[in-house]
């Protein structure tokens, strides 16, 4: 995969509202092939809701998103959510399944691969995530750190034109994060489209190729990291940076 | 001593009926197995007609005794041209039964599977029917298996019910050999005897299948029921 | 016609009920006496209690009603006389005790050992620890797994029609045999009668859960 102007998400104007809460304001954004962009801004200011009205986990109330030019519809969903991976906070790896299993469902069930092949991949992005030697463990006998990894083999596994992020790290202890956070980067580098919500700045300033900063359910500023850490325009963006780079530095 | 020689002379004529209630019990619980399903099925994912009816089919069924459900079906249902066998009677009587209370069961399991799993498989890009047979299932079906197991068992002593309707199953069998010697004492002690066996087996084997499904991670849903 | 029936009927089956309830509360007398009992010997007493005690709950757990109530009637009168309604009460309240003992000894044994000890601390016997702090709260324990076995219990009374009793099974029998029909109708009114009496068995027994709830013993939620 090669960077590329090439645009693979585009997300038009989202809105989204819990009871009188309005949770997204209109917020678009497109991610080109090969970009790497991560979200960030204080809690509750709609990044999670981004995530999950792109691939719909939580329908959008209005505003469309479009995977390759083709708009997400019900009717379209489950064929187009499998271009779409996700990676949750809390890895939700599929309890009752080896971690081999973990990778090889997807790719049986939905991309009807033949098991043999499911399991050379399978094998293949475990090596990638450095869990090769634990393909047969069952998830509750890896560490955190361990089962993020093992959910983005299994995101990898499905070819997908673009995996989203829901802040891998943040249920980990800070011991483990670093190697979830070195796997994210590999990716990137290697050009694989990735929108993440994530505090991490060590990813965001080495391996973003944009940051995007919410608020109060908008975006509020993006630009590339060098800028946005450097020289952020909006007072909020400054606010927030001093708080997470403080606790980085801590 | 006096009881061993009436145990060796009869016994086989009672162990005859063993078939018969292991079939009833089989036939029954596999029935309430997947009629169960359905009526959690309705109870969690269903439309609210569909929803109403399960949870009425739920309540009736575990409000009234199991013995006035089977009169009902082998008795009753003749006069509206529904005529089953003794045997067939029954099985359907202790399947409708079991299901109700299975489907609670099951119910309980299925909402206990984290939603995180559900949103993991729909993420991939399966369907709701797909996520729930690969993913959610699987799950509760091995939470529940310790509870399930209490049911069959519970199940497994109900089929003496049927020999109220005449199903030559063990419980009748003694009761003939006790008209036939009159030992009654004798006979249903050894009947008594025997269904701890079979129970004690049975309670066996399931440990036995908890066992070789357990996975790590995946436990039961609570305390087991009495 | 059928409703005819049914009215003549009411009668024996409104006696059959009174006789079902009294079966009912004899069978749950004699299971609450001996299952609190056992339980207490199984928790507390020493080590042939504990054993009796296991050994009582596998058998009488393990035996079907039915069976029980075969060997009771049939079984017992070859030595002592004992009416059906006496036999009934035996077999189904020996059974029932198997089954409460398991309940009231799952309820004393979540009682913390810290209440127990406390109670020790500020000069309380063995005893009397046990009946002011213990069973108190092991009551409020026990009252919803209880309740489940009220309804299963009042179920098992309809078994006595195998030895006889004549209880409202047995009196729809007799209707059925004797008007020559309108089975399902009488079955039907027979069902609703224990629906009904189960019902209201449980909303009792949920007043009872509600009045004894105190901070920290919440009702379950229904």
């Amino acid at each position: 995969m090669t960077k590329s102007d090439e645009e693979v998400l585009r997300v038009e104007d989202l809105h989204k509202r819990y009871g009188d809460h309005a949770v997204l304001r209109g917020v678009s954004l497109t991610l080109t092939r090969g970009e790497a962009k991560v979200v960030m801004g204080s809690s509750g200011t709609g990044k999670s809701t981004l995530l999950r009205c792109i691939n719909h986990l939580s329908p959008p109330d209005a505003g469309r998103v479009l995977l390759e030019g083709q708009p997400l519809t019900p009717a379209t969903l489950n064929a187009m959510r499998r271009h779409i991976a996700f990676v949750f906070q809390d890895f939700n790896l599929f309890t009752h399944l080896k971690v081999i299993d973990n990778v090889r469902l997807g790719q049986r069930r939905i991309l009807k691969r033949s098991k043999a092949a499911a399991t050379e991949r399978a094998m293949q992005e475990l090596e990638r995530v450095g869990l090769a030697d634990r393909a047969h463990y069952y998830p509750a006998q890896l560490s955190g750190g361990q089962q993020q990894r093992a959910s983005i083999a299994r995101a990898l596994a499905m070819d997908p034109k673009v995996i989203l992020f829901d802040e891998p790290t943040s249920a980990l202890d800070p011991e483990l994060t670093g190697e979830v956070v070195t796997v994210m980067k590999q990716l990137a580098s290697e050009g694989m489209t990735m929108l993440v919500v994530s505090h991490e700045v060590g990813f965001a300033r080495t391996a973003a190729d944009e940051i995007v900063f919410m608020d109060g359910g908008t975006i509020v500023e993006q630009g590339p990291p060098s800028t946005l850490f450097a020289n952020p325009a909006h007072e909020r963006t400054r606010a927030f940076l001093k708080v997470i780079t403080h606790q980085e530095s801590a | 001593m006096e009881f061993l020689d009436f145990a060796g002379e009869h016994l086989p004529f009672i162990l005859e009926g063993v078939p018969v209630t292991l079939g009833l019990w089989i036939l029954a619980i596999s029935f309430g197995f997947v009629f169960g399903l359905v009526l959690a099925w309705c109870r969690i994912y269903a439309p609210t007609p569909l929803y109403l009816l399960a949870t009425g089919y739920i309540e009736i069924f575990r409000g009234t005794p199991m013995l006035v459900q089977m009169f009902f079906i082998y008795l009753g249902l003749p006069e509206v041209g529904i005529v089953l066998d003794p045997f067939t009677s029954a099985v359907v009587a202790i399947g409708l039964n079991t299901s109700a209370y299975q489907a609670e069961y099951f119910r309980a399991a299925l909402l206990s599977v984290p939603q995180g799993q559900m949103q993991a498989a729909r993420a991939m890009g399966m369907g709701q029917t797909q996520a729930l047979i690969h993913v959610i299932l699987p799950q509760a079906l091995r939470r529940v298996l310790p509870q399930w197991s209490n049911e069959a068992i519970l199940e497994l002593k109900f089929t003496s019910i049927a020999f109220a309707i005449g199903v030559s199953e063990i419980t009748a069998r003694a009761e003939q050999v006790g008209y036939r010697t009159f030992e009654f004492f004798d006979v249903f002690l050894l009947v008594a005897l025997v269904y701890l066996v079979l129970t004690g087996v049975v309670a066996e084997v399931l440990q036995w299948v908890e066992r070789r499904v357990h996975v790590p991670g995946v436990t039961t849903t609570g305390a087991a029921a009495g | 016609m059928i409703w005819q029936t049914l009215y003549d009927n009411l009668p024996f089956l409104m006696h059959g009920t009174w006789v079902a309830l009294q079966l009912l509360a004899a069978l749950l007398a004699l299971g609450l006496v001996l299952g609190l009992t056992l339980a207490l010997g199984q928790v507390y007493g020493p080590w042939p209690a504990r054993l009796g005690g296991w050994a009582f709950e596998r058998v009488f757990r393990g035996v079907p009603a039915v069976v029980l109530l075969l060997l009771f009637y049939y079984g017992v009168t070859d030595f002592v006389a004992l009416s059906s309604f006496l036999a009934a009460v035996l077999a189904l309240g020996l059974r029932s005790a198997a089954y409460q003992s398991q309940i009231f000894r799952g309820a004393i044994q979540s009682v913390p050992a810290g209440q127990m000890q406390a109670a020790r601390a500020i000069g309380m016997g063995r005893w009397q620890a046990i009946r002011t702090i213990v069973l108190p709260q092991a009551a409020r324990h026990a009252i919803g797994p209880w309740t489940n076995e009220f309804s299963s219990e009042l179920k098992a009374t309809s078994l006595a029609y195998v030895i006889g009793v004549v209880e409202l099974t047995r009196q729809a029998k007799y209707i059925v045999s004797n008007t020559q029909g309108n089975i399902l109708i009488v079955f039907g009114v027979v069902a609703l009668i224990y629906f009904i009496v189960n019902r209201l068995g449980n909303a009792v027994l949920y007043r009872v859960e509600a009045r004894l709830a105190v901070p920290g013993f919440e009702r379950r939620s229904p």
